[in-house]
């Protein structure tokens, strides 16, 4: 294709507006100008504290790209006669980078509003605001990554600044321990990844992703070994990304240690990045290794990962006393889930594009979802209530609408019906059945079960229990957390009916990948 | 045109529930105006429903699919309205006594200054809404949604008073014994869908046409390895579940007396005309179904006689004049599910339709006399009333011989019929009918005998307190009501006069049975009479029967009012229960219902504990035992988080070394 065609996919194009191709990237370029931008304003205007007019910049940023993406993505740019492909096939732009790229775009904006009121009065609010928007960047190109090396490239580049926002309360112990933490483990796990990458650009000569498929099609005879470790660790590097087992040892720690608001990006954005350039790689250059012989079964792999990550975050987050500790081994729990995508998947299988797909959507909703939570944690660290489930009790006397929020965050997490989280895990597991795959749904099922004794906990607390005397110290009402807390509960909610529509778009971006 | 504005019918009282609920309290009356105004409202549209059928026939529409199924098996889930003959009646039975209802309710609430008002009128109108949408429905799935709607809000309702100590414990029990019944019918409503692959009440693809036909071996349908007779039975039983819990038979009958508790008008509402006739009125819209299966009818027929007769004994000890009442309730309620199991559709419509008049009215009238006796409701406190609050005491006077089956009150013709028909199907082949039917004649004179023990001991004699010599009057919002429901206790009973067209030979006078006949083709009276299992016998011939079977039931109706009359119609009566000895005690403890399921609750706790180390362990053990499990194993968890970085870097090489070396030795990539 020459040209971006925005065309109307039912009907003869009564609207058609021809873009030059790199418009098509057009998100990840705001992102980066916004990056810039921000920096710009604070080389000019230094030491002001500025952290409104940040604020403000970062949220527009983040609003125009998620515009531009959802109009891309309703008008059928890069879905509609096929991808969109830049820098010599190094970059691609599809139904799939442009469906994650909303989430990611989406949860930057409910982050960057939620943070005003979490860093009034800091220092160097111009710094925390860029690195976000970098790190969105980042994540915004791992989804529109094509090659092994743009995927290690752009995921460093999402890495990166999560380490420095992670370290950001830099007088705070907690915080900067964890981001070491989280630092060496991101460095090993990258020396992981790219050590697999080397390995398969040493059995299929490309990092191309759709030469490796190419290269992986004629078997792997005689290179088996060579391409099976390659494969794995590759697949290890996308484990450390979106928070699995084995991988997932910073987890717990970086999202405690972290500002809240950090904790809620990097476990709902930076997650979900590691799925879409996992679910890319996989799709399109590994699928020949399912039936080659002998067969490299990575999807089986996933199957273990998927089911050890489920049962271990899940029984984690069953003992936690703190919540934002509980929080952050859910989220661990939750990739399990998502890895259902991966796991599911058959060579040739007919449900392929369902599964992923259904993978998709529940990394959607799961985005407004643990967003919100992680942001109601951040209003009860910023009125400094405490953090365990009995510094919680009674909060509803005090917020009863944060509080209402929350509970429809916990009844989602757990997949309660009548709210978003339901359809999601329902679609995903119903799709793992239709695959063949009964016992992941099994026992995603069964963990789910689990699940709602956890976060039961945290409403029980918030609505049943009675105030134990610490709450006196409510006495302000942070306008931006209110609002994205708010926010992120409707669209949880809303995402109840419109889910059947977020449901066809991923699948019918997965199943592209797949024909 | 009239039946574009069914859903109006239904929308109506919830929109007065959403007024009362939120803004109740700024309303004058605590939103009792807008709870009439929107119940007369639906009864005019139920009236105009019920003439358009009268003219036009019936009406069905699918209004909202709300998920469809997609493969091989596209199901349909949806909401729709069914109007024929028997919900265009049904609907108008429970709006009026709806309206009524709420207009008592300003004197025996608003008037006597209860507290939490919005609160009780959200409850009715989310009740009537919950039933008027139960009537309605045009498919299975949407009747059990409605179904448990209907029980949610009596557990409101029953509780209104839950700071005392009575109220939420049986508000409690009512909800958790039908929601045990109401297992058995989930389970029948998944196996319908299984079965059939739709709900539907009517239409050719319809699940009581298609049990038929599957029946008749015309068409195949999946019974699970069953013949098809014996699958529907199990069906039918199972959705018998549910019915057997509402309408409170035996054995899930003891939440009924409890539910006393509530307030007089939602008894009344309860009792006449919505949770406890759903279940009836249940049975009878999926009649055609059950008509396939005569195990399940003969089931049907022997719960509702042993019901009327054991719930009648009951009724003759009780002390207060609501618990008499509701041992009447059970008791009459049996007689319906007789009717229905002896074949007699019509019949059984009909005493549903006769008991929702005077039943309503005599709760009601119960009521007033509560409000009289400042909330005393102990009979043997009572006495002579009948001077003090004359509309009171004649309208009850008239539901009393309805209720007892005097002739020419209302209850006389249904009950005769319903006795009737077990009759002639029981000569007809079927003796078992006869043992149900001896149940339900054994009752009658017990029924007489209780109704009139009541209202000589509440009415009659020398006042025996204070109370009772200077009681409470009751305004026109009281008497109101009293009177409708009189008039309509007296003379209901004259739309099928079945006994007189067989005896004199009138034709055209059972105009019940012209109308139940208007409605879709299988859904016809004549219809269920053509599939059900039953012929008829008779006692010379029809008219001799008639005569004969009306003779026997009025003649021990009369029995039993002149006994209770000879005990109790003095000026001081006292309590004879004494002379019934230990029976005594059996009947006023009900017959140790309670204690006996209590009993069994702790005699079967071998059982239960093996179901509850089966929940605990196998159901909960995957749910909360794998918390369980999990708290231990998590803490493992939390001793593998230990917080020192370089013990996740080993773990985290260990475990893809582990991972690769598992992959690459079973895979083979060595070799």
């Amino acid at each position: 294709m020459s040209a971006v065609s925005i065309v109307n996919a039912a009907a003869a194009a009564p609207l058609q507006v021809v873009l030059p191709e790199w418009t098509a990237i057009a998100p990840v370029l705001i992102l980066a100008l916004t990056g810039l931008l921000l920096l710009t304003i604070d080389a000019i205007w230094p030491g002001r504290n500025g952290n409104t007019t940040f604020a403000f910049v970062s949220a527009l940023g983040s609003l125009a790209a998620l515009t531009v993406t959802v109009w891309y993505l309703v008008a059928g740019t890069g879905q509609v006669g096929g991808s969109i492909t830049l820098f010599s096939e190094a970059i691609v732009v599809d139904g799939m980078a442009l469906f994650f790229t909303a989430i990611f775009t989406s949860v930057a904006a409910l982050v960057v509003v939620a943070s005003h009121d979490y860093l009034a009065g800091h220092e160097n609010a111009a710094s925390y605001y860029s690195l976000l928007m970098f790190a969105t960047l980042g994540m915004a190109l791992m989804a529109v990554s094509n090659s092994l090396a743009t995927v290690f490239v752009s995921l460093e580049m999402a890495s990166l600044p999560s380490y420095a926002l992670v370290g950001f309360l830099k007088k705070n112990r907690g915080s900067v321990e964890s981001s070491l933490k989280y630092f060496l483990i991101g460095a090993l796990s990258s020396a992981v990844f790219a050590f697999g990458i080397s390995l398969v650009y040493a059995v299929t000569g490309s990092l191309l992703l759709s030469e490796v498929a190419a290269g992986f099609d004629d078997g792997v005879a005689g290179f088996a070994g060579v391409a099976g470790i390659g494969v794995l660790m590759i697949a290890g590097g996308f484990a450390y990304k979106t928070a699995s087992v084995p991988f997932h040892f910073w987890a717990p720690e970086a999202y405690e240690g972290a500002p809240a608001p950090i904790s809620a990006f990097l476990s709902s954005a930076s997650k979900a990045a590691g799925f879409v350039v996992a679910f890319r790689v996989f799709s399109t250059s590994f699928m020949p290794l399912l039936d080659a012989t002998p067969a490299i079964d990575w999807a089986l792999a996933f199957a273990v990962l998927a089911v050890v990550t489920m049962v271990l975050g899940n029984f984690a987050a069953a003992t936690q006393e703190n919540v934002k500790r509980m929080l952050a081994y859910s989220s661990i729990g939750h990739a399990g889930y998502a890895l259902i995508g991966l796991a599911a998947l058959t060579a040739g299988g007919p449900h392929n594009g369902d599964v992923m797909g259904a993978a998709m959507a529940h990394l959607l909703i799961y985005g407004f979802m643990n967003t919100g939570a992680f942001l109601f944690i951040a209003m009860v660290e910023y009125w400094g209530v405490g953090r365990t489930f009995e510094d919680y009790a009674g909060l509803s006397t005090k917020a009863p609408f944060a509080s209402l929020a929350m509970a429809v965050f916990m009844f989602s997490l757990a997949g309660l019906p009548v709210f978003g989280g339901f359809f999601s895990k329902y679609a995903l597991f119903a799709s793992a059945v239709s695959a063949g795959f009964w016992w992941l749904a099994a026992v995603g099922a069964i963990t789910s079960a689990l699940s709602l004794y956890y976060y039961s906990r945290v409403v029980k607390a918030l609505w049943i229990e009675q105030p134990n005397g610490n709450l006196d110290a409510i006495d302000s009402k942070p306008t931006g957390l209110y609002a994205a807390v708010i926010f992120a509960a409707v669209a949880t909610v809303l995402l109840l009916p419109g889910f059947p529509i977020a449901l066809e778009t991923a699948e019918a971006a997965a199943s592209a990948l797949f024909a | 045109m009239a039946f574009e504005y069914v859903p109006a019918i239904v929308l109506l009282p919830f929109l007065s529930f959403v007024i009362a609920l939120f803004a109740g309290k700024y309303l004058p009356k605590g939103g009792a105006l807008a709870g009439i105004a929107a119940t007369a409202g639906s009864l005019l549209l139920s009236i105009w429903a019920f003439l358009t059928v009268r003219s036009q026939g019936a009406y069905q529409e699918t209004i909202y699919t709300w998920a469809s199924g997609f493969g091989e098996q596209p199901w349909e889930l949806t909401f729709g309205v069914l109007i024929d003959p028997l919900s265009a009646m049904m609907l108008v039975i429970v709006t009026l006594i709806a309206t009524l209802v709420h207009v008592f309710s300003l004197g025996y609430m608003n008037d006597e200054g209860e507290t939490g008002l919005p609160r009780y009128y959200a409850g009715l109108g989310l009740f009537t809404a919950s039933m008027l949408g139960f009537v309605v429905a045009d498919n299975l799935l949407m009747a059990f949604m409605f179904f448990e709607l209907v029980g949610l809000c009596s557990y409101l309702l029953i509780g209104f008073w839950f700071r005392e100590d009575g109220p939420p414990s049986a508000a409690k029990k009512a909800f958790l014994v039908t929601r045990f019944g109401d297992y058995f019918f989930l389970i029948g409503v998944v196996a319908v869908f299984s079965t059939f692959g739709t709900a539907a009440f009517v239409g050719a693809e319809s699940f009581p046409v298609l049990a038929e036909e599957a029946v008749a071996g015309d068409v195949t349908v999946n019974t699970f390895g069953f013949d098809p007779t014996t699958w529907f039975t199990i069906v039918g039983l199972l959705v018998l579940g549910g019915v057997v819990g509402k309408s409170a038979q035996f054995p899930l009958h003891t939440w009924l007396p409890d539910a006393m508790e509530g307030p007089t008008p939602v008894s009344a509402l309860i009792h006449a005309a919505t949770m406890v006739a759903a279940g009836v009125y249940l049975v009878a819209r999926m009649y055609g179904f059950y008509a396939v299966s005569p195990t399940a009818l003969a089931i049907i027929a022997f719960i509702g006689g042993f019901t009327a007769l054991f719930a009648a004994t009951m009724g003759v000890v009780k002390r207060e004049i609501k618990q008499v009442l509701a041992y009447s309730t059970i008791s009459q309620y049996g007689y319906m599910m007789l009717a229905l199991g002896a074949g007699g559709y019509v019949a059984a419509t009909f005493h549903l339709m006769t008991h929702a008049f005077f039943k309503a009215l005599l709760f009601l009238g119960a009521g007033s006399v509560i409000i009289a006796m400042h909330h005393n409701e102990n009979m043997w406190d009572m006495g002579g009333l009948k001077d003090k609050m004359p509309v009171t005491y004649w309208t009850f006077l008239a539901g009393s011989l309805a209720l007892a089956g005097i002739f020419p009150f209302s209850g006389f013709w249904s009950k005769d019929e319903v006795l009737y028909e077990a009759l002639i199907h029981g000569l007809g082949g079927s003796p078992l009918l006869l043992g149900a039917y001896a149940m339900g004649l054994l009752a009658v004179p017990v029924t007489a005998f209780y109704t009139f023990r009541m209202v000589y001991l509440t009415f009659h004699g020398e006042p025996r307190t204070d109370t009772a010599r200077n009681p409470e009057p009751v305004r026109w919002n009281v008497k109101f009501p009293l009177s409708v429901l009189g008039v309509l206790a007296v003379v209901a009973g004259l739309v099928n006069m079945v006994p007189v067209q067989k005896v004199l030979g009138l034709e055209g006078i059972d105009y019940l049975h012209q109308w139940l006949d208007q409605s879709f083709d299988p859904l016809t009276a004549h219809h269920y009479a053509e599939v059900s299992p039953y012929s008829s016998g008779y006692i010379g011939g029809e008219a001799t029967t008639v005569l004969v079977g009306a003779a026997v039931s009025l003649g021990l109706a009369l029995a039993g009012l002149l006994l209770a009359t000879y005990l109790y119609n003095v000026a001081e009566p006292t309590e004879h229960t004494a002379k019934l000895g230990a029976i005594k005690d059996v009947l006023y403890n009900n017959y140790y219902q309670d204690e006996f399921q209590v009993w069994i609750a702790n005699r079967t706790q071998s059982v239960a504990s093996v179901a509850d180390t089966f929940d605990q362990g196998v159901i909960d053990g995957v749910v909360n035992g794998v918390s369980s499990v999990s708290l231990f194993s998590g803490s493992r968890v939390r001793r593998i988080q230990t917080g020192v970085v370089t013990n996740y870097a080993a773990l985290l090489t260990l475990g893809l070394t582990a991972l690769l070396l598992a992959f690459g030795l079973l895979g083979g990539w060595f070799l």
